[in-house]
């Protein structure tokens, strides 16, 4: 039951702990989902390392690249006004997590370290191609989201391991539309993320409420084609979409419920991305992309 | 006077706050007043529940040591240490303390443990072997009877209570029918979610067992554990605490008993409490139903009805057949149908057992009854409102069950109801509908209660055992009634509480009844003390009270006089001018020769509720969106306007829950599947509509002045108002409850 | 579990203590040991928010904070709001507009509210107070006095 709890104010200091007892150590970061798990026994480390004070909370741009340390709590970056207005799609998704006091404490590399496949961040930051800095003592390297979630709840960071930063390479044009029962305080049953490339102009669709782990539909991704599709393809898309998604039924939803969400809400996001892209040009400066990326839609695109 | 504490409130908070609405808003905004989960003492322990690890079973095996061996554990009891530990006296057989064979639902509670801190009670629970021999489970209604049942029905042993009753020519109603309206509804089960769990602080002596606990029935726990105990009720004190919440969840004895016999095992102060998954897990709720409705329709009006209704009970169901008769007299909904014939079984599963929650069961079976009526209504291309005005209660109407119905205000708050839908029809998008729901009630007027009354020189307050639940019946609504007789500002009067052994006998708050009916025996006593200042002062005008600079003045015409004055000198060195009235009502009549088997309901008083509800449905995945909701209550007359829009703003939001969100969910082996407020979802601050409330005044009721209770008719009719707009919008009739998006999307035929 | 020292202030007072377990919440600290029990203990799975605090000035829900992790912050409770001209303020709000009923959900919506607006020293708009309190559970109010209490509250300057 009891545990004892290290505090580490440096990295350095994180990774010593970290390496004591590796096998019974569990990593804190916001604590909104592991704490849960501590109350009902579900986990019983014999250390808890939180992360509070280690430093990694900054918003950085480099031209079009975002990265964001992984101890920022959600709350700051929804409240990022850069984010806002650069990549609204994602202050979007993150207002869609919980409730405001829980992004107060919950932060990103918390969201993506637990690898929940109702996560409303890891489909749209799949879209966006999303990288982790994962650090240890003397060692670094960097992943792809798509290859650091391996299943439900299981990532392939290795002991010892920390996830110090996010990175966006540029924000693409992008929406991520879901549906819940409550507006605050509820997971959502379906998460769709989509988001054009402006170079490649290849359209990438991803779910989340899937199981075991959120995935993009490359199938359905073809049937967009490389330009703006037309009607018949959207309408084609999600129909793929809805027909390869790996859903089962559980308390949230049955799967030919989830199923019917993807088809409409692949459609309506694919819209209102197009609807966008529409008015940019191949290449856009980043500023510019930022004006014209998909704004955060009305609340009745959340299908509550 | 043992046990009486002051009154709660102490002061304002604000100075530009003139009339002092609540009495406990200073201790409530302070974060000083004590709820159950709060309360404390010198030396206490914390108890915890050993439950049942099947949903039904028979207990093989209980053992108790591995749990005593542990660290901090001081007390360890089942079933075999409750010989030592009660008193020889009769113990409820139906209600034993913790049972000995077979194990009904999943958590039961098997033992009990408590223990220097909270880990090591939970430690000491989990260590308790609970070995038990698993008996097929029953988990729904389809498990016992998988179709409406033959004759056979009565005979299954899952059936608790068995109710019929008829009235005139059904079946010449359904030959001479142009058509037959034939439909098959479903409700799910709701949870109270008072956000305080359940809580209480028991303490056992040589001579007295005393517990302390968040309840809304101080006298009702008293009676209750003291049969469960097998106690003289005088040995038992129970005191109050304040309630964070109540809804029908603590209006009996719960977690007392456990506590007490723990108490008593250790000789210290034991608190126990639930958490929030034990709330879910344990809790008294309601559960499903089915119904069959079948109603023959001529000349435009609704001529006889046939109602069949299966009730999940759980474990048990408190009143059985009392309880069926009452929720299946609901299903004719306040209209005059010639001919009818209702028949209903309440069946056990093995679920905790039934308990009541905000109009038990009303707002279910009216979301049955007003569906139903809508879909003839749109079926012969009537207005829905003006169909049910053709067939709606008024004064003088006789009921199914054959009772006179008193002034009752469902047709004018209809008519209301009706102009301002056409309002909102007027600015109607695609996918948007307006619907109406219609509720009747018999609030509580018949349970009793008693009121003492003390006036001094400089105070006047009102002496009661319960706590406020937060409806304001205790700290707003009593005191003003007071007020009213003698002609006093709001905000005069006192209220102090105090336990069963100091406080007049009430029998709680539940059934909005509280101002309706305690408030006779207030409004009595308050006219006692106006007739007693009379007399003493000589005169045969009506006396009313004012207060300046702290002192009472008893006033009639150009007389006034200090109330020291009129005071005898004992009075004034001791208590005051006491007095005690009381109020218990008299249950109406119903024609017995109605009444084929079981008990029906008498009501006491009858309360309309009408809202209306305008939404918007997504046409691609049936999710629904409440716009707006206007409340009509037929109140009687308004004691307190504040309370009367909080009371039907709160319950209007609870019924949304019940309409949209809010569904208990149970696997095929007992087991809750969604104990948590993550996946029970009530609604949030971002969910809910602007809501307005239009009351219906002049339909005097049996209360105070003539107002009628409030507490629950304004949820009755929302789930209903909902669904009905719900098939305004997109002709499509959702048949269960709640209207999740999903089965929206199933009646819209999206997949 | 370690005998190390749990240090902090609550409602201005220094708190200094070592009978703190590691594994010990926030919540039960402060109901426990402190005696500050006006903050409350709801669901303890951070989906109702009853049990919010301030901790640095961030609104923090108690029932998911283990109690070391607060070391060398300032915590405010219900009962440090009285002394605090927007607290107060607050609450005036609350009760002029009897937003609380049973008031088990009160101290965490207060609570929620006055860290929201001290957070924006530029002034709070209604719409931010709401998103303050849109996982506040309340089940008396149905949140519709609550609305005309933050309402009430205008633009909110700290």
């Amino acid at each position: 039951m009891s545990f004892s709890l290290a505090t580490p104010a440096t990295p350095d200091e994180a990774f010593e702990f970290l390496a004591q007892d590796p096998e019974a150590t569990a990593i804190l970061a916001g604590g909104t989902d592991l704490l849960l798990d501590l109350e009902e026994g579900l986990v019983r480390p014999r250390t808890v390392v939180s992360l509070r004070r280690l430093p990694w909370r900054e918003i950085r741009w480099n031209g079009p690249r975002l990265t964001i340390g992984s101890l920022a709590p959600l709350a700051d970056l929804e409240a990022d006004a850069g984010l806002r207005r650069r990549l609204p799609s994602l202050a979007k998704a993150i207002h869609a997590v919980g409730s405001l006091a829980l992004r107060h404490r919950a932060t990103l590399g918390g969201n993506l370290g637990r690898a929940s496949p109702a996560s409303d961040l890891i489909p749209l930051l799949l879209v966006l191609d999303a990288r982790l800095s994962l650090v240890r003592r003397g060692d670094r390297r960097e992943l792809r989201l798509d290859e650091f979630i391996v299943g439900s709840r299981r990532t392939a960071l290795a002991a010892g391991e920390l996830i110090e930063s996010v990175t966006i390479p540029a924000p693409l044009p992008s929406e991520y539309l879901w549906q819940r029962v409550r507006l605050a305080n509820d997971i959502s049953q379906v998460g769709v993320a989509v988001a054009r490339g402006t170079t490649t102009s290849a359209w990438r669709i991803a779910l989340g409420g899937v199981t075991p782990r959120s995935v993009r539909l490359p199938s359905a991704e073809k049937l967009l084609g490389p330009g703006l599709p037309a009607p018949l393809a959207m309408e084609l898309a999600a129909q793929e979409a809805a027909q390869r998604a790996p859903f089962t039924t559980d308390k949230r939803a049955t799967e030919a419920y989830r199923r019917r969400l993807v088809y409409v809400l692949v459609k309506r996001a694919v819209a209102a991305v197009a609807a966008s892209a529409d008015a940019l040009p191949e290449t856009p400066s980043p500023s510019r992309t930022a004006k014209k990326s998909v704004p955060a839609k009305a609340r009745s695109t959340s299908a509550r | 006077m043992h046990g009486l504490r002051g009154d709660p409130a102490g002061g304002r908070i604000a100075r530009d706050v003139e009339a002092v609405t609540r009495r406990d808003a200073a201790a409530k905004l302070r974060g000083t007043a004590e709820f159950g989960t709060d309360l404390e003492a010198p030396g206490m322990v914390w108890g915890a529940l050993v439950g049942s690890t099947v949903a039904h079973g028979r207990l093989r095996r209980l053992d108790l040591e591995p749990a005593r061996r542990l660290p901090g554990v001081v007390a360890v009891v089942g079933p075999s240490e409750l010989a030592g530990l009660l008193p020889s006296g009769k113990r409820d057989a139906e209600r034993p303390v913790f049972p000995e064979s077979i194990l009904r639902y999943r958590h039961e509670p098997v033992a009990a443990v408590a223990a220097r801190t909270l880990a090591e009670a939970r430690a000491a629970a989990r260590a308790v072997r609970v070995e038990v021999d698993p008996l097929p489970v029953v988990s729904e209604i389809e498990d016992v009877f998988p179709e409406w049942p033959g004759e056979e029905g009565p005979r299954s042993p899952h059936v608790i209570a068995h109710v019929r009753a008829n009235h005139g020519d059904v079946d010449g109603g359904f030959a001479r029918a142009e058509f037959v309206h034939r439909e098959v509804y479903r409700t799910n089960g709701v949870h109270q979610v008072a956000l305080e769990p359940h809580a209480c602080l028991a303490e056992v002596n040589d001579t007295t067992w005393k517990v302390t606990t968040s309840t809304q029935t101080p006298f009702g726990v008293r009676e209750d554990t003291a049969e469960i105990l097998g106690l003289k009720e005088d040995q038992l004190v129970v005191d109050g605490s304040w309630v964070g919440g109540g809804f029908g969840g603590k209006a009996a004895a719960f977690l007392e008993p456990y506590a007490l016999v723990l108490a008593r095992a250790c000789r210290k102060p034991v608190r126990l409490a639930l958490t929030y998954r034990e709330e879910f897990e344990l809790g008294r709720t309601t559960l499903p139903s089915i119904v069959w409705l079948d109603t023959a329709v001529r000349g435009g009006k609704m001529t006889a009805r046939r109602v069949r209704l299966l009730l999940d009970a759980g474990a048990s169901l408190p009143g059985r057949d009392f309880a069926t008769g009452y929720a299946i007299a609901f299903l004719l909904g306040p209209y005059e149908v010639p001919a009818f014939e209702l028949e209903g079984y309440a069946l056990r599963t093995n679920k905790p057992p039934f308990g009541p929650h905000r109009a038990p069961l009303a707002p279910q079976t009216a979301f049955i009854g007003e569906s139903h009526i809508d879909s003839i209504a749109r079926r012969l291309g009537r207005d829905p409102i003006d169909f049910r005005l053709a067939h709606v209660w008024s004064e003088g109407s006789t009921t199914p069950l054959g009772q006179k119905v008193g002034p009752f205000g469902a047709a004018e708050a209809l008519r209301r109801a009706g102009r301002l839908a056409a309002l909102w029809r007027k600015g109607l998008k695609p996918h948007q509908g307006v619907g109406v729901g219609v509720g009747f009630w018999g609030t509580g007027v018949g349970a009793g209660g008693e009121a003492l009354l003390r006036l001094t020189a400089d105070d006047l307050s009102v002496l009661q055992v319960e706590h406020d639940i937060g409806n304001g019946s205790v700290v707003v609504g009593l005191p003003a009634v007071a007020e009213r007789v003698l002609g006093l500002p709001s905000g005069t009067v006192r209220v102090l509480t105090a336990d069963t052994a100091s406080a007049p006998y009430d029998s709680g708050v539940f059934g909005s009844r509280t101002v309706a009916a305690l408030g006779q025996a207030v409004e009595k006593a308050a006219q006692q003390i106006g007739t007693t200042l009379a007399k003493r002062m000589g005169v045969r005008a009506k006396v009313r009270l004012e207060v300046e600079r702290g002192q009472f003045f008893a006033v009639a015409g150009a007389k006034r006089v200090a109330v020291r004055e009129l005071l005898t000198p004992d009075e004034r060195r001791g208590g005051g001018l006491v007095v005690r009235d009381r109020h218990y009502g008299k249950p109406g009549t119903i024609d017995d020769a109605r009444v084929r088997e079981g008990t029906f309901y008498a009501y006491h008083d009858f309360a309309a509720s009408v809202h209306l509800a305008q939404v918007e449905v997504d046409r691609e995945t049936g999710a629904v969106r409440v716009m707006r909701a206007t409340a009509f209550p037929d109140v009687g007359t308004i004691l307190d306007p504040e309370m009367v829009r909080s009371q039907v703003e709160g319950a209007v939001v609870m019924g949304l829950g019940t309409a949209l969100s809010e569904e208990t969910l149970w696997g095929p082996d007992g087991r809750m599947l969604n104990p948590g407020l993550l996946d029970y979802r009530i609604p949030t601050l971002g969910d809910v509509p602007p809501i307005e409330v239009d009351p219906v005044e002049g339909f005097a009721g049996a209360g105070p002045f003539g107002l009628k209770g409030l507490g629950e008719p304004p949820i009755i009719p929302v789930p209903a108002a909902v669904a009905n707009a719900v098939a305004d919008a997109t002709g499509a009739r959702v048949t269960e409850l709640p209207l999740t998006a999903e089965r929206v999307a199933r009646a819209l035929k999206l997949l | 579990m370690t005998d190390r020292e749990f240090a902090c202030t609550v409602n201005g007072t220094k708190v200094a203590r070592r009978d703190v377990p590691d594994d010990e919440r926030l919540l039960d600290t402060l109901r426990w040991r402190l005696g500050r029990k006006g903050t409350k203990e709801g669901c303890r799975t951070g989906d109702c928010g009853a049990c919010t605090v301030l901790v640095g000035g961030r609104p923090t829900l108690a029932c998911l904070t283990l109690s070391h992790e607060v070391a060398g912050e300032s915590v405010v409770t219900v009962e440090g709001l009285h002394d605090d001209p927007v607290g107060r303020r607050v609450q005036e709000a609350f009760e002029r507009e009897s937003a609380l009923q049973c008031g088990y959900c009160t101290p965490g919506f207060l609570v929620a509210l006055t860290g929201a607006i001290k957070s924006h020293p530029h002034g709070a708009g209604e719409r931010a107070l709401l998103e303050a309190i849109g996982g506040n559970l309340c089940r008396c109010t149905g949140y519709v006095a609550i609305r005309r209490a933050v309402a009430s509250l205008g633009t909110s300057r700290p």
